[in-house]
């Protein structure tokens, strides 16, 4: 008996989670929101490298090219309906605050350690965001973007 | 009266003459070939490419050219989101790793006659067109970047015999 209350307890969780992210077909804007996301992870990784190749004077410049990719994913959800466009705004703004974070960090305590650490916070932060959105629109944030390919031979 | 010329007149011999010697140099020029096209006229190429939108690739990332050609490229920064300026740098074949180095401790900021750039364009912000022209050097695959994204912006300019 409370097996089954439990099962029923999942299934309706489950169908809540289904109802709250819209299939990529009821998107209004699809393609764009794709890309946006994808340009959220392509500056992520941009942030890593620089971090990695410890150009901390970068890391700032970076940071204002993730505020721009999240303006792109503000646009691409503009027309969807307002409680969805909440949603994607919260975990928006929480992966704007880790990214600036690291940026701030950058300045003031540039260790490359400490520094990818907050990178993985924010990450995370930035995954909690794609949750938003139908699997088949999602970038993998661990995933470098086609355009992180080794140099052509020369 | 007419200002036809009769050639049984004695000045109408002449000018028939005249005409006549003119229409066989007229012939032995163009069979010695003095009213040809120069040879070596050189060959215009265009050539387009532009940024995978906001993406950090070329579009296409492959050129191609014949050696000797008045290449004239036209680049096109195909982004709408993010600010990054961009441009299109040819180096020499086995130059490519040099001038990423230099392109990124410059901070994507070449010198204009940098000894490793054959041809470049301006840099220009999205949405923005630029071109460049130069000739096509001897055949080979000369790589070619964005300046201001070195690592990621790359491709090859087939030239061609």
């Amino acid at each position: 008996m409370k097996l089954r209350k439990t099962q029923a307890v999942l299934a309706m969780a489950g169908i809540a989670l289904l109802a709250a992210i819209p299939a990529a077909a009821q998107l209004k804007s699809p393609d764009d929101v794709k890309s946006s996301l994808k340009l959220l992870v392509m500056v992520s990784n941009d942030f890593k490298r620089q971090i990695t190749n410890k150009n901390f004077t970068r890391v700032p410049h970076e940071n204002m090219e993730y505020m721009e990719a999240a303006d792109g994913l503000r646009s691409a959800v503009k027309d969807e309906p307002a409680n969805f466009k909440a949603k994607v705004e919260t975990k928006l703004k929480a992966a704007l605050t880790a990214y600036q974070k690291v940026s701030d960090m950058s300045s003031t305590t540039p260790d490359a350690d400490k520094l990818m650490a907050g990178h993985a916070k924010a990450v995370t932060a930035m995954n909690a965001l794609f949750d938003l959105f139908p699997a088949d629109l999602r970038p993998d944030p661990n995933t470098p973007p086609p355009s992180h390919r080794g140099p052509p031979k020369n | 009266m007419s200002n036809a010329t009769d050639v049984n007149s004695p000045c109408g011999a002449h000018l028939a003459r005249r005409e006549f010697l003119i229409a066989i140099f007229a012939l032995l020029s163009s069979l010695l070939g003095c009213g040809q096209r120069p040879k070596s006229e050189q060959r215009v190429v265009d050539l387009f490419i532009e940024s995978d939108g906001d993406f950090l690739t070329f579009r296409p990332d492959t050129l191609t050219c014949p050696t000797g050609a008045l290449v004239r490229l036209t680049f096109h920064h195909a982004g709408k989101i993010i600010s990054a300026r961009h441009d299109w740098v040819l180096t020499y074949p086995g130059k490519l790793d040099a001038l990423v180095k230099d392109a990124l401790d410059k901070d994507g900021v070449l010198l204009q006659n940098d000894p490793l750039v054959i041809a470049a364009t301006p840099l220009c912000d999205k949405g923005q067109t630029v071109t460049t022209q130069f000739v096509a050097p001897k055949p080979g695959d000369y790589p070619f970047l964005c300046s201001t994204h070195p690592e990621d912006m790359q491709g090859i300019l087939h030239i061609t015999k």
